[in-house]
């Protein structure tokens, strides 16, 4: 039976928690878990003895870096988006944290599709990153209701991108970022970071950790041989956390892991293991290195389809992302300083959700697919065709009084998609800071008697420049290939040009 | 092994294996093998993942051929446990769990002598309750873990702790890259269990 324990803050005099003992923890990596009585908290303590150092750091993390992220402006979201620790306490000479629990949707409602086995239990992303979990033939797959559609993915790692991009920017390292230390709930499209308290701050508190398999940086495993202060060792930091965050993303995105593919490094089953991730690594879908390719008779049928490369290749995730993974997987897999930061995976992680299309086919496991620049687009997942002209609209922003030059950032249309601020003008920039009035949309497209139309709901200066009309607020404008429209007369007001593709369907 | 000793053990098995399959890293990446000694040593269930792995019917009486039982491991290690190839990728080194409630029968150092060729990743044995000889499992390996009643909550309370050492946790930072060996490498176990040192 479960004895209700008692123990003290060490930060605030006076202060007790309580906690449920049944002799049998939860064990993680480095502690024991107990939960509160009412389970609105969890009780964590260190096996191994803190040093005053750790004490400290601890501590700090409960006080001025939790002020520092949660109380002022914008604080909620970031509360949203990890599983922070409130406070420290002490019983004997065992150090431990005070962790709220997890929010209830990151608990499985049905778990696998057949049986009760992990229903339930915490949503740890790898769930949700491996083939395996999603193959129709798996008998321990997950049930369909759990696993969301691709777009779904695609804002989890916003989520997770603005968790690592803030922790950065606070010149904080999270040094053990991998699916078991996320929690992501594809349902409703969200994500938690968990087990903060292995937080680096360069130069002052040295890691704990090298990190969960799969996610260790090459130039970390390559260096683990070495003595722990030799000045060649490399340590989990900022860096090493960017490429986790490449690996989580590409992982969550295609369900396969981006090193690990058929190159044998060694006969040494081990050692092959620790130069494929480390010294030797190499993406599996280098351009023109294809030694790493999967070799597909050598996988288990469950990893189907994607660990077929030339099937499901990296490139369907759109040209923005493909520019990042080349850039985390091969410029910067051995040269850190050239992995692209948090803040370039979000923004093009949302830029691509604007290229998204949902497929036609309510079958289709997918449902969502970033449209491939042809004339005559398909679902990649399913092979559905797209039925009828589809409108593209580039956008542009004035460089010069008459002068207006393209930004790289284009918008997909369906039906019944909504037009926002930060497609209007280029001052409002997508992301957590977004207030609630900048999240209402400013118009939609629809397809409506036999025609693609924009209606204007809140744009003050909205004009049709091919035919030199002003579109009222309530009213609508016609969709047509080659049109020009000028979103904004406001400064940084955009013009979006209109490009009509699947013409001929 | 009989009575509540073999009970406790065909207990742990089975809810070490369906905690296994509530661990993503485990269902990912384990395959288990059954290997049963009494008279003789019989492989019950082959490498099988654990999506697929079905739960036999587990029967130990009378005697303690361990020594087999060490050759049956070992060759079983050799047959199933794939090798690294230029072609292909081998499997990690097995982890092997041994446990009896007695004293080995048969001519058990030649099959010690075959064991110690095979590489594993470590190798736990078991002595549960008061028959079984844990100096003499100690020459098998120095991972020695003693139940000091072959009770079923020890049993199960064993299993639970091999369960949690086959899951995937983050890695410390070590002073050197060692290779892993020796229980303090492993999540600790339970309080009720002694290790032998």
């Amino acid at each position: 039976m479960a004895s209700i324990k008692s123990v003290s803050s060490i930060i605030h005099p006076g202060k007790t928690y309580q906690y449920a003992d049944n002799g049998e923890p939860m064990r993680g990596g480095m502690k024991d878990v107990y939960f509160a009585p009412d389970k609105s908290y969890v009780v964590a303590f260190y096996r191994d003895k803190q040093d005053f150092n750790s004490k400290e750091r601890l501590t700090k993390l409960v006080t001025q870096y939790y002020d520092s992220f949660f109380n002022r402006e914008g604080g909620e979201y970031y509360k949203s988006i990890y599983c922070w620790p409130t406070d420290v306490v002490q019983l004997g000479t065992q150090i431990g944290l005070v962790v709220p629990t997890y929010r209830k949707n990151f608990f499985f409602a049905k778990g696998y599709a057949t049986g009760e086995g992990i229903k339930g239990k915490e949503k740890q992303g790898l769930w949700f990153a491996s083939a395996k979990f999603r193959n129709k033939q798996f008998a321990l797959r997950l049930d369909e209701s759990e696993l969301g559609n691709w777009l779904s993915y695609f804002q989890i790692c916003v989520k997770i991108a603005r968790g690592v991009k803030r922790l950065h920017a606070a010149g904080l390292a999270h040094s053990d970022l991998s699916y078991k230390n996320v929690l992501i709930d594809p349902v409703n499209r969200d994500a938690t970071i968990i087990d903060i308290d292995g937080l680096v701050v360069p130069g002052l508190y040295p890691p704990d950790v090298i990190g969960t398999a799969d996610f260790i940086a090459p130039e970390v495993l390559s260096t683990k041989h070495l003595a722990l202060r030799d000045p060649n060792r490399k340590h989990a930091n900022r860096l090493t956390d960017l490429h986790a965050l490449a690996v989580m993303i590409y992982m969550y995105l295609l369900y396969r892991h981006p090193l690990k593919g058929g190159k044998i490094n060694s006969l040494d089953t081990e050692e092959d293991d620790l130069l494929s991730m480390g010294e030797k690594a190499l993406f599996i879908e280098h351009p023109t290195d294809a030694s790493n390719r999967p070799k597909l008779g050598q996988l288990p049928k469950s990893a189907l389809p994607w660990s077929d490369v030339s099937k499901l290749p990296y490139t369907l995730t759109g040209p923005y992302l493909k520019a990042l993974f080349d850039q985390a997987f091969i410029t910067g897999l051995h040269h850190p300083n050239q992995r692209p930061n948090a803040d370039m995976w979000e923004q093009a992680l949302l830029k691509t959700t604007d290229l998204m299309q949902p497929c036609g086919n309510t079958l289709c496991d997918q449902k969502w697919f970033v449209f491939d620049n042809s004339s005559s687009p398909k679902c990649p997942f399913c092979g559905t065709p797209i039925k009828g002209p589809l409108p593209v609209l580039d956008l542009y922003y004035r460089f010069k009084d008459t002068v207006w030059k393209p930004e790289n950032h284009r918008l997909m249309v369906y039906h019944n998609q909504y037009l926002f601020q930060w497609h209007v003008n280029r001052n409002v920039v997508r992301n957590e800071r977004l207030t609630a009035e900048q999240k209402v949309p400013v118009g939609y497209f629809a397809w409506f008697n036999n025609k693609w139309v924009l209606v204007n709901q809140k744009l003050n200066s909205l004009k049709d420049l091919t035919e030199d009309k002003q579109v009222p607020i309530g009213s609508m404008v016609e969709i047509t290939d080659g049109k020009k429209l000028l979103l904004s007369n406001e400064e940084g007001g955009r013009i979006v040009m209109i490009t009509m593709a699947n013409k001929h369907s | 092994m009989t009575g509540e000793p073999i009970e406790a053990v065909k207990n742990g098995i089975q809810v070490m294996i369906s905690s296994l399959r509530q661990n993503p890293q485990a269902i990912e990446t384990a395959f288990i093998s059954i290997i049963t000694f009494d008279s003789t040593a019989r492989q019950l269930v082959p490498l099988t993942d654990l999506a697929s792995f079905q739960m036999v019917d587990i029967k130990a009486s009378g005697t303690t051929s361990l020594g087999e039982a060490l050759k049956l491991v070992s060759s079983c290690i050799d047959n199933e446990v794939a090798k690294t190839t230029q072609e292909q990728k081998g499997d990690w080194k097995p982890l092997v769990f041994i446990m009896t409630d007695g004293i080995p029968t048969d001519e058990w150092q030649s099959g010690l002598d075959e064991f110690r060729k095979r590489k594993t990743a470590y190798t736990v044995a078991c002595a549960a309750g008061s028959g079984a000889d844990s100096n003499l499992l100690k020459q098998i390996t120095e991972n020695v873990v003693s139940l000091d009643t072959a009770d079923s909550q020890s049993i199960s309370k064993f299993f639970s702790w091999v369960s949690a050492s086959i899951g995937v946790t983050s890695t410390k930072v070590e002073d050197a890259g060692k290779e892993v060996s020796g229980l303090g490498e492993l999540p600790p176990p339970p309080s009720e269990l002694n290790i032998v040192t």
